[in-house]
């Protein structure tokens, strides 16, 4: 039987549990659980402490619909890859402290991932072809940042945000505009009936090279809100005009950063890359590269991705040792800052 | 039974293991922080000492809180997957009650109290007998200079309280016990395991969980923004 490597995901407001396969090096879906935390939407945003105790309620309840979907046992797993980081570090420990558990109980190795990597893992079960050289794009709610992917486990950091993550922006957007949180989905769906002639929004360091910015976008959306004599009349439009400067912001220096480097396929990660408009414009730009983006159950915190990024360095001979504990931030094992970029 | 327990509900994490009239293998680590890092060390350093695989424990001791919520989760999630689809018996015991034993003896009443931080505490009341133990005062979170409901005499108070606070109760006669010696301990876990009253099964440790005491700070805020309980939208899986 191929090694089936149970995936765990606890960094945020989702909890979910995968497994795959890994069939001639190659990862394979065999089940795939998220359950999202709606307490949150009552807050605008997620409490940490709450979404810590959902963890606890929910994550093993979770992995047995995960095992029952795959048609396997417990006693079927080969491996543990679970989220150690960044997150938020109460619901990090949940799913960190589980794995320890199980892996102890089933006497099978555990790895501890870094959810940013996991992430640039995710186009690898719907696309054969997918693999390094890349360029990823990794785009949520925690991230923004412009990444080259000579191999796996060789990250040259391009650039990243400077302030607000993009999918931070499109939420807090949303919000003044009355979207309920989280905003990113129907601020595009907004944004889709908009007039793109009606407000113009700054692009910020559009000419600076990879590095990104959005605290100035929102502050200009805000004022324009402010300024609105009839918000539900201009809500669209503001929408489009706002997912227009940071889409083109984002466009721009991917394509960019694909040039520098060199390389024909791009990868668009993270909970933003949901956003479709977003992958249309990049290919449509891109038209001399290959721009690979997953569906929106693997490009929203899951733990497949974290299965998929823990067996690559399962099969390397990595193993976390007891004493794994999560971590709030710390760099993505790999990350080199590219030279001649700025920091 | 082959037993372990474990508390991570204070500042001191503590694991004990034990096989049927063997000695008792005690290990602890001091500071919250070190909890996640240093469960499954000592817990393997326990169970060797003990002459235990993981794999022969068959009974499964936690205190299940009042206390850091933190650290209740700490235990609580280890214990999910340690158990998951095997054999073992878990059962849960009120971190105040682990901390009266301390002062356990036939006949004794016995307060354990805990700090819920903002000045508050949390606080309930045990009676022990030769076989068995009755709760005579249900946990609860004490408001600051409030009194335990608790009429008659106590015998000791064990845990996080200082002298002033205690002198104000009124229990003249008890004695107080703090420090390290009022901390949660699994020794005591294991002393406590076969006594009626104690311990009380975890049904359905998936879903199961530790008792907080208090509800998060931003739960407590809205609700008493909204006057009603927080809802909880069903969460889908997807």
């Amino acid at each position: 039987m191929a090694d089936l490597v149970l995936g765990i995901e606890t960094s945020c407001d989702e909890t979910s549990a995968a497994l795959i396969d890994i069939t001639e090096g190659r990862p394979s879906l065999r089940s795939l659980v998220i359950l999202s935390q709606d307490v949150h939407r009552i807050f605008g945003g997620v409490v940490p402490e709450l979404a810590s105790r959902e963890h606890v309620k929910t994550l093993d309840p979770v992995v047995t619909r995960a095992l029952a979907d795959a048609g396997v046992t417990a006693r079927d797993i080969s491996a543990i890859a679970v989220t150690a980081g960044p997150g938020l570090i109460g619901a990090l420990l949940v799913g960190v402290m589980y794995a320890k558990g199980l892996a102890l109980n089933l006497g099978v190795p555990m790895i501890g991932v870094h959810h940013h990597e996991g992430h640039l893992f995710a186009p690898s079960f719907e696309d054969p072809e997918f693999g390094p050289p890349f360029v990823a794009l990794l785009v949520s709610g925690g991230h923004t940042m412009l990444l080259d992917v000579p191999a796996w486990g060789e990250y040259r950091l391009l650039g990243e945000t400077l302030d607000d993550a993009a999918g931070e922006a499109f939420d807090k957007v949303g919000t003044l505009l009355g979207l309920t949180y989280p905003a990113g989905a129907a601020v595009e769906k907004l944004a889709a009936t908009g007039n793109s002639e009606r407000y113009r929004f700054p692009r910020p360091l559009l000419k600076d090279q990879f590095d990104f910015s959005f605290s100035g976008l929102k502050t200009a959306v805000l004022r324009a809100v402010r300024a609105s004599t009839d918000l539900e009349r201009d809500r669209a439009d503001l929408a489009r005009g706002f997912q227009d400067a940071a889409l083109d912001v984002l466009v721009e220096k991917t394509t960019r950063a694909a040039r520098a480097m060199d390389r024909r396929r791009v990868a668009i990660v993270g909970g933003v890359a949901c956003n479709r408009t977003l992958a249309d414009r990049m290919r449509a730009r891109l038209t001399d590269a290959v721009v690979s983006v997953a569906s929106p159950r693997l490009n929203t915190d899951n733990a497949a991705m974290i299965a998929a990024a823990g067996a690559w360095h399962l099969a390397r001979g990595e193993r976390s040792d007891w004493h794994l504990e999560p971590f709030d931030w710390r760099p993505m094992p790999g990350l080199v800052r590219a030279a001649g970029t700025t920091a | 039974m082959n037993t372990l327990a474990l508390d991570t509900t204070s500042d001191r994490l503590s694991v004990a293991a034990r096989r049927p009239a063997g000695r008792v293998s005690v290990r602890e680590a001091t500071g919250a922080r070190q909890h996640a890092g240093l469960l499954v060390p000592l817990v393997l350093e326990v169970l060797a000492e003990a002459g235990l695989d993981p794999g022969e424990v068959t009974r499964l001791i936690v205190a299940d809180g009042p206390g850091g919520f933190t650290g209740l989760r700490v235990a609580a999630a280890w214990i999910k997957g340690f158990s998951r689809d095997r054999n073992v018996a878990v059962r849960a015991v009120s971190t105040l009650l682990v901390r009266t034993a301390a002062a356990r003896a036939p006949g004794r009443v016995v307060l354990g109290v805990a700090s819920a931080l903002r000045g508050e505490l949390y606080v309930a009341g045990y009676q022990f007998g030769a076989a068995g133990v009755s709760t005579v005062l249900e946990p609860m979170v004490l408001a600051s200079g409030h009194r335990p409901p608790l009429e008659g005499p106590v015998d000791a108070i064990v845990g996080d309280v200082a002298d002033e606070v205690v002198r104000g109760w009124g229990y003249s006669a008890a004695v107080v016990i703090g420090g390290p010696q009022g901390l949660p301990d699994a020794a005591r876990m294991l002393e406590l395991a076969d006594l009626a009253g104690a311990t009380v099964p975890v049904e359905d440790i998936g879903r199961w969980e530790p008792i907080y005491g208090r509800p998060a700070e931003a739960q407590a805020k809205w609700e008493r923004i909204h006057g009603r309980t927080l809802p909880n939208p069903a969460s889908q899986p997807g």
